[in-house]
């Protein structure tokens, strides 16, 4: 079975662009457009990794960060930032977090698969 | 013609002027000041006059300034950026232009002249047009994602077939992509370090490290356009006083550009030689080489040189222009030789490390 990646995120074509990017090479995407949802689907989804943006509706990324990772029942799962972002205090915030992982837009998918592989293989 | 109805003194002249000025002695001792100096440093002339200048200004700045221009006996020669100070008074921040003048007494130097010129408005409008670039590059990042993604995607054949000019054009696109979001990534740099935000942080860094980093993706590129990239490096450097990462993107970023205007079967030499306390780094091609009357421009920002046998550049010309504040702010100069149709050799220098070296940028508005 495939692993399962939570994508939080608002802009309907980047969805659909990190979405065909993850369904080539057989992930299964669950999607949620605002923080509060991605909480809820956390809970009830149990994804594998989850692909974060930042700037969010509702709740923003920070937020749901720091829940997720203050939660020992949440904090183990990986969290890849992917985000317009691009200043190191934002960068380091998001680490500081708990952040697993930065990735700034744009990117290549081959970066994406590169760093997922690397939180899902075992 | 009328006359004024008495003597013309310093007073009339200078009471309604917009700028403060003010008159020190060869020891920075203040002889005279006009009102609005007065109004502004909130000394009255009897109180002032024979005050330090620091010490009624509080602009600690103007020291090293007066020395330069008692040394020199010359005006201040400096640019709009390099003269100009942040005054905080009341909570409110004011932002001057400065100007100094020699005054001399008998052939001998006698004291100078001191404007400031008021351009906090002109200040505001800088910020506003920093933040807007900033917006901007911001804004572009996230359409650029769908892009660039898509493309990549049709372009490995994992969206279906492609005909050979489907291809093609992808390519094409997918290169243009990078080209903007490299001017991005620049218009971003270029706006974090005219907001003051940006500070180099020197640490003992390797030479050979910082080169590799700076060349090996270039290398690549250099042998599909059939051009010879070498570095020379001689064994055993010291550690030079550098931010890594920014150091990395000078260097990068002068090899990319000697990358764009070298030929099939030329050759790029990146070398390094210490002399002293500074280390000389330099990017030597044998490309068709910048008329003279463009060198000087070439490191202000918005400018990009063209001319015979220049190809397009595919940049908006604020690679060199963030390379010199990167330079600067590690306490190095950099420069550019050229010959037409011989090559180019950029030359930055950057200091060798010493224990306890910690240079930081100064706060531009300081």
């Amino acid at each position: 079975m495939g692993k399962k990646i939570l994508l939080v995120e608002d802009e309907k074509n980047v969805i659909l662009g990190v979405r065909t990017c993850l369904d080539a090479v057989g992930y299964d995407v669950e999607i949620v457009e605002n923080g509060e949802d991605a909480l809820n689907a956390v809970n009830r989804e149990h994804p594998d990794l989850i692909l974060l943006d930042l700037l969010l509706p509702k709740v923003d990324g920070f937020e749901v960060l720091r829940v997720l990772k203050g939660d020992p029942e949440t904090a183990m799962i990986p969290v890849i930032v992917l985000t317009a972002k691009a200043e190191e205090e934002d960068r380091q915030r998001a680490i500081d977090l708990g952040a697993n992982n930065y990735m700034t837009k744009p990117f290549k998918p081959q970066e994406l698969w590169d760093r997922l592989k690397s939180y899902l293989s075992e | 013609m009328s006359t004024f109805p008495e003597p013309v003194n310093l007073e009339t002249i200078t009471g309604n002027l917009a700028d403060a000025v003010l008159m020190v002695d060869n020891d920075k001792k203040i002889v005279w000041l006009n009102r609005k100096a007065e109004v502004f440093f909130n000394a009255a002339l009897d109180e002032a006059v024979g005050k330090d200048l620091v010490e009624i200004t509080a602009i600690k700045r103007l020291r090293y300034l007066l020395d330069d221009v008692f040394e020199q006996q010359e005006a201040l020669k400096c640019s709009y950026e390099e003269a100009s100070v942040k005054v905080k008074k009341k909570d409110e921040r004011f932002f001057f232009k400065i100007a100094i003048n020699p005054v001399f007494h008998q052939g001998n130097l006698w004291g100078a002249l001191v404007q400031l010129t008021d351009v906090t408005r002109f200040h505001e409008l800088e910020k506003i047009k920093t933040d807007f670039v900033s917006i901007v590059s911001h804004e572009f990042r996230t359409p650029l994602t769908t892009i660039i993604v898509g493309v990549e995607m049709l372009k490995e054949g994992m969206l279906g077939d492609l005909t050979p000019r489907g291809k093609e054009v992808l390519e094409a696109i997918g290169a243009d992509c990078e080209r903007l979001n490299r001017l991005i990534d620049n218009l971003m740099e270029l706006s974090r370090i005219e907001s003051g935000t940006i500070y180099v942080e020197a640490e003992s860094t390797d030479i050979a490290d910082l080169v590799e980093e700076a060349v090996r993706p270039l290398k690549i590129q250099a042998d599909k356009q059939g051009v010879e990239l070498i570095t020379d490096l001689p064994p055993e450097l010291p550690p030079v006083a550098a931010d890594f990462n920014k150091a990395v993107w000078v260097l990068a970023n002068l090899v990319g550009n000697a990358m764009r205007y070298t030929d099939p079967g030329g050759t790029i030499t990146v070398r390094v030689r210490q002399r002293g306390k500074k280390h000389f780094f330099s990017v030597e091609d044998t490309g068709c080489g910048i008329p003279k009357e463009h060198q000087e421009k070439i490191f202000r920002k918005y400018v990009q040189v063209s001319g015979p046998g220049r190809k397009g550049a595919g940049g908006v010309g604020l690679g060199l222009a963030i390379a010199k504040d990167i330079v600067m702010a590690h306490g190095g100069e950099i420069w550019v030789e050229s010959d037409i149709d011989k090559g180019t050799k950029f030359t930055f220098t950057f200091p060798v490390y010493q224990e306890k070296d910690s240079i930081t940028l100064p706060e531009a508005d300081q």
